[in-house]
């Protein structure tokens, strides 16, 4: 398959779905009992969900966006093939988030991933709400709180308080959450 | 245009206050009319019975309505808040999580606590009996006995399961020395009222099983038995009004057919939303609205939240979605710099391992490549999510307002929306965020990150979940759209039900309060029908 500069267009269809196949098992390598991405069908969920949600020219230019970073994968070796998505990921941020996030999605609902995370010791169900995770009943006499803490205003205790010293309508507070 | 027969009371929206007010109404023999622009959303419609329901979650059943493409809506432009809430029978309630907080008395006199606020018209005994009425409609599980809140009934339904995530939190606040109380919830923890027992499954965005009720499962069937006519695909284009200023029905379009009918109606009651509501009444000639406040005032609460990583399996893909509550920080203390107080309103963990590695409210993401996996190890199963909640004050100028240059595909007017938090909004979440800290702390997490829910160019995009303000209720018809009984001051055979009305958001999720009200309204509607539909001036306030 040809590089950025000689992107064949359309792209043929076998090298195309072998591009996907191999994004998603850089991305979900198959590992101590993990199965890849790829062996659980991701790319398939991966190219239906982008037509479904950014048209067929978003999946041809994800695949254009993947050549473009250095694919196709053949013939690289595991960090080539790493440096190849690294390469996507920053040159098409926001695309190749959106493409990783449904990746990831795609992969956790396949069935075989559901009997990995089990065989981990986890109860996990990919239909959870079929048959519900049992549960223990709320035990009053132990899980009911005993610490006594907490009050309320009642309406006829509520007081005026003076808020002169707040100067809410002076002060500004920038900047504010994360970014302090 | 076809015209049909007159009604007692017409009710403009099916979701929780709509299918509320009709229950009462059509039970005390009223002729009660619904129209509703959305469809029956059955049981097997949900995504939980798919393996791709995450997906599903993300994108055609996503809550936020600018990020789903769905015929039953209406177009909201927002330049701040994500616009959550589902148009359907039942409303929000297909795909809410149903926490069941109240409010607490002093919510109801801010005016006289600090006067940033405006007092409510009526208090919180007031309210009280209808909160028990509404649990019980519902069927509420949780603990009576928090010492945090008044007295309260013992819950329809006992304590849902005390999860390993609940003790982990419950130890974590006992170090810090903070309150904490098992959270209630608008789900059933054994089987009630023809509907099954939460079974745990943990997909606590609405519940085709009804076990978290969902309107259209818990109230609608009571209503429509009642005798509520219920139409669908009935999208109102306008409220209609005489001469004499009272309303006369609602002009709707039936999207089925495309004919466009009239009902008329001695009342009508507007039950369409924080959002629909201001909406419609602005799209209709500017009804109701002598004091300039419909619209005005919107009210999300102020929203940070956190995701903590504990070495302990808390297995919080299991189970109802939601632990804990914190009231530690839920009144005013203005050492903390800022009125008003706030809730820690504990979660679980997402249901789906997706959601772990792609994503939650923090939106922290798995490695890709070779870490992904140890990565998913140590975190699935040990995650815990809190939301901190927080009693914002109103600005007119956060409001719903109508778009000047853009029609929906019936030729209304498209709803604006606009939010900025104000600077007492902003010291709190300063201070929530700081708490949040001291929570991670004390979990002794290996790992937690937080969420401001600021976008990269800071402007604030909370997910909102709750609207409301927009036509609030008052004493003084210059500063309010409705009075305590939720009657238009202009006019007077028009209530809304709706979390429009509450004049201040508390520091809990409103669903609770919004239907609580909405039987109250209704109850008075019932009582004095004949007083209502025979005068044209309100008598009293």
């Amino acid at each position: 398959m040809a590089h950025s500069s000689e992107v064949p267009d359309p792209l043929d269809p076998a090298e195309a779905a072998r591009l996907l196949a191999d994004l998603v098992d850089v991305l979900l390598p198959g590992a101590d009992g993990w199965p890849s991405g790829s062996a659980v069908g991701v790319q398939g969920a991966l190219a239906t969900r982008i037509i479904l949600h950014r048209g067929e020219a978003g999946l041809d230019a994800l695949l254009k966006a993947i050549l473009s970073a250095g694919g196709p994968f053949s013939g690289h070796d595991e960090a080539g093939c790493i440096a190849i998505v690294e390469a996507l990921e920053r040159n098409e941020p926001e695309r190749f988030g959106w493409a990783r996030d449904a990746a990831f999605i795609a992969y956790y609902e396949s069935p075989f991933v559901a009997a990995a995370i089990e065989a981990r010791g986890h109860a996990y169900d990919l239909r959870p709400h079929m048959t519900g995770y049992p549960m223990p009943r709320f035990d009053l006499a132990r899980d009911t709180p005993k610490h006594g803490r907490g009050h309320y205003v009642p309406t006829d205790a509520v007081r005026a308080i003076d808020i002169s010293g707040l100067n809410l309508s002076s002060d500004s507070t920038l900047p504010w959450g994360l970014k302090r | 245009m076809k015209s049909n027969e007159t009604c007692d009371v017409l009710i403009i929206g099916a979701g929780a206050t709509g299918s509320l007010a009709a229950l009462v109404l059509a039970r005390a023999g009223l002729d009660v009319v619904c129209l509703e622009q959305g469809a029956w959303v059955e049981a097997g419609d949900h995504p939980h019975y798919s393996t791709d329901w995450l997906w599903q979650q993300r994108t055609n059943w996503n809550a936020d309505v600018n990020q789903r493409h769905h015929p039953d809506d209406y177009p909201v432009k927002s330049d701040s808040s994500q616009v959550l809430m589902w148009n359907g029978v039942g409303g929000s309630t297909n795909v809410y999580g149903a926490i069941w907080p109240r409010y607490r008395p002093s919510d109801f006199l801010k005016g006289n606590e600090h006067g940033l606020q405006p007092n409510w018209p009526i208090a919180y005994e007031d309210l009280a009996p209808f909160y028990e009425a509404a649990d019980r409609l519902i069927g509420v599980s949780g603990l009576a006995g928090d010492p945090a809140m008044p007295p309260r009934e013992a819950c329809p339904t006992g304590p849902l399961p005390f999860s390993r995530t609940a003790g982990k939190l419950a130890s974590t606040f006992d170090r810090l020395g903070w309150h904490w109380w098992p959270a209630e919830a608008g789900v059933i923890s054994e089987d009630y009222d023809g509907r099954p027992a939460c079974n745990g499954c943990g997909i606590c965005n609405g519940c085709p099983r009804g076990s978290m009720s969902k309107y259209s499962l818990s109230i609608w069937p009571k209503a429509l038995a009642a005798g509520v006519r219920l139409r669908t695909h009935a999208r109102v284009l306008q409220i209609e009004t005489a001469i004499d200023g009272r309303a006369t029905g609602a002009l709707y379009r039936d999207r089925n057919s495309g004919i466009d009918e009239f009902q008329p109606a001695s009342i009508v009651i507007v039950a369409a939303n924080g959002v629909g509501t201001p909406r419609l009444l602005l799209a209709s000639g500017n009804l109701a609205n002598q004091s300039d406040q419909v619209g005005r005032n919107l009210l999300h609460h102020t929203l940070v939240s956190a995701e903590l990583w504990v070495d302990e399996p808390v297995e919080g893909h299991t189970g109802y979605v939601a632990s804990l509550i914190s009231r530690e920080f839920a009144e005013t203390d203005i050492g903390r710099g800022f009125v008003n107080g706030f809730n820690f309103n504990c979660l679980t963990s997402p249901a789906g391992a997706g959601d772990n590695a792609a994503g939650w409210i923090t939106n922290n993401k798995a490695p890709w490549g070779r870490d992904h996996h140890r990565w998913f190890e140590r975190h699935f199963g040990h995650t815990i999510g809190i939301h901190v909640i927080g009693d914002d004050l109103p600005n007119p100028d956060n409001r719903v307002s109508l778009d000047p240059d853009r029609r929906d595909a019936d030729g209304i007017p498209v709803a604006k929306l606009h939010y900025r938090p104000g600077e007492n909004d902003r010291r709190m979440m300063n201070f929530m965020l700081d708490r949040l800290v001291d929570v991670a702390g004390a979990a002794d997490a290996f790992e937690y990150k937080l969420q401001d829910y600021r976008d990269k160019d800071g402007i604030y995009r909370t997910p909102a979940w709750h609207m409301i303000g927009t036509c609030r209720m008052g004493d003084n018809p210059e500063t309010s759209v409705v009075n305590g009984w939720g009657r238009s001051w202009d006019v007077p055979n028009l209530f809304i039900v709706d979390g429009s009305v509450l004049p201040t958001g508390g520091v809990v999720n409103p669903t609770p309060t919004i239907s609580a009200l909405a039987l109250r309204t209704a109850g008075y509607i019932r009582d004095h029908f004949r007083e209502l539909t025979g005068r044209t001036r309100l008598a009293d306030a």
